[in-house]
């Protein structure tokens, strides 16, 4: 869960904060991350039942045609995400002076060296021991010195609600639910738990492990928001320098030298651990389909087509951030938007998975369950659909 | 030694037999393909829905995207 809190999240989590201070989008994430909880519980049951991953059953059980539309969507959204990946480290190695070069080199080599073991427990371990660092978010938030009293009120009441533009307000909402609940978690989650080796005695324990890592994430991606509220009274979203992604350096300029180290060193691991997590679903997902071994346990020779679809993704999207006059905050945000919207498909298919008793015997959802899920999907639809109808409108200036 | 269950209904023969299991015999039980789902005209053509509803959100927001860039 904690690989939710990747690079674009972070910058998005932030912006919001920048732009809207801290009130509606601080509780909001508090609810993203109860919805994606709510998701990757069921990916996670489903993977530990039926001990097969999400492109897998939706190719056996639904056919072709929906298997491939499926990974389809995923790998084209799992390259947009990663570029976006790409560059969040881009943007925080920046902060120390390296350019993209570094940034692309230091993502394809952590990608080959954690593949490189051939166990599914180091690459987790390694993944993990990455993720740690996610609270360095959480740190730059106490050092900014925020009115805990103001992050109660806006905790509690959903105020002050965001006024200004209300294309901005839907890219936001947009961004920030792609940038919790997404499709290649849905993906990642139940292969992952699959190759894990998850049975139904595993189950209970998932749950409590699905649970405890939405808090953390959530704690930390609130971390990114409050830090970025420090930018809020200082010019926020006109702030020189974070329309070209520039927050830590903004953050450094506002609030102290060590906030913008922390907030950079942040970003480099939130896209460094997304970068892993991606790839790696990408890699299921390709594996999956084509019904070649798709297992961190397998060899690399073993594996090839798993392997490989997990290198190329990492290359191709490391190579795009190298072409220089890179929109870099607008690929970030656009990436969690396009996640938002391709999402429902996956999430409906997943609700299907998790109801089917032929494969999930005892362990269906329950009504209640079920219920949330299905409010959960339309939400995201409709929050999808608001942004993407109303930026279109303003793009052909109907509106 | 068999597992304890840890909460709610106890075990199955079957959860019990695929708790013993080890790991590759795991990968050579998935490798088995499930039947395939029976679905309903209804369900068939909601999904059908959907899926051209996020079609074209998707373009939607690649054009908006595009567009933006260029000016």
């Amino acid at each position: 869960m904690l690989g939710e809190n990747d690079g674009p999240s972070m910058i998005s989590y932030a912006t919001s904060g920048a732009t809207y201070g801290l009130g509606f989008f601080l509780p909001f994430i508090v609810v993203t991350f109860a919805m994606a909880a709510v998701c990757q519980e069921m990916a996670m049951r489903v993977g530990a039942v039926t001990h097969r991953g999400y492109g897998q059953l939706v190719l056996q059980r639904f056919g072709r045609l929906w298997g491939w539309f499926n990974a389809g969507d995923l790998v084209f959204t799992n390259l947009v995400t990663l570029i976006a990946e790409f560059v969040a480290i881009r943007v925080g190695l920046a902060f120390f002076h390296l350019g993209a070069p570094v940034a692309a080199l230091l993502g394809v080599t952590l990608v080959v060296f954690t593949l490189s073991g051939g166990r599914y427990w180091r690459w987790e371990r390694l993944v993990l021991g990455m993720a740690i660092f996610n609270a360095l978010f959480l740190v730059a938030a106490i050092l900014v010195g925020p009115r805990w009293g103001s992050v109660g009120q806006a905790l509690v009441t959903f105020s002050p609600f965001p006024g200004g533009s209300f294309n901005t307000l839907l890219l936001l909402i947009a961004s920030t639910i792609g940038a919790t609940v997404t499709p290649w978690m849905l993906f990642f989650q139940q292969s992952a738990s699959a190759d894990k080796g998850l049975t139904p005695h595993d189950v209970s324990h998932g749950r409590w492990d699905t649970i405890a890592g939405a808090a953390l994430a959530m704690v930390f991606g609130c971390g990114a928001l409050i830090a970025g509220a420090a930018l809020f009274h200082h010019g926020g979203a006109n702030i020189d320098g974070l329309a070209g992604a520039g927050l830590p350096g903004a953050l450094s300029h506002v609030a102290g030298h060590l906030v913008g180290v922390l907030f950079a060193l942040g970003l480099v691991e939130a896209g460094a651990v997304a970068v892993l997590t991606i790839s790696a679903s990408t890699g299921y997902a390709v594996g999956e389909c084509i019904g070649a071994p798709h297992s961190l346990n397998n060899s690399a020779r073993g594996a090839a087509v798993f392997y490989g679809a997990n290198l190329a993704a990492a290359l191709i999207a490391a190579g795009i951030i190298l072409i220089p006059g890179v929109p870099l905050l607008s690929i970030a945000l656009n990436a969690n938007v396009l996640a938002t919207v391709l999402l429902p498909v996956a999430l409906v298919f997943m609700i299907m998975l998790a109801n089917d008793r032929e494969l999930m015997g005892r362990h269906t959802n329950g009504r209640a369950h079920n219920w949330v899920a299905i409010a959960i999907a339309a939400f995201i639809s409709v929050c999808g659909a608001a942004y993407a109808i109303d930026s279109f409108l303003h793009t052909l200036k109907v509106v | 030694m068999l597992r304890e269950p840890t909460g709610g209904a106890p075990l199955t023969d079957e959860e019990i037999l695929i708790d013993y299991l080890e790991s590759d015999q795991l990968v050579q039980h998935r490798a088995k393909p499930v039947n395939r789902a029976r679905l309903t005209g209804a369900t068939t053509l909601g999904l059908w829905a959907l899926r051209v509803f996020v079609l074209v959100l998707g373009v939607m927001v690649i054009y908006t995207f595009v567009a933006q860039l260029g000016s």
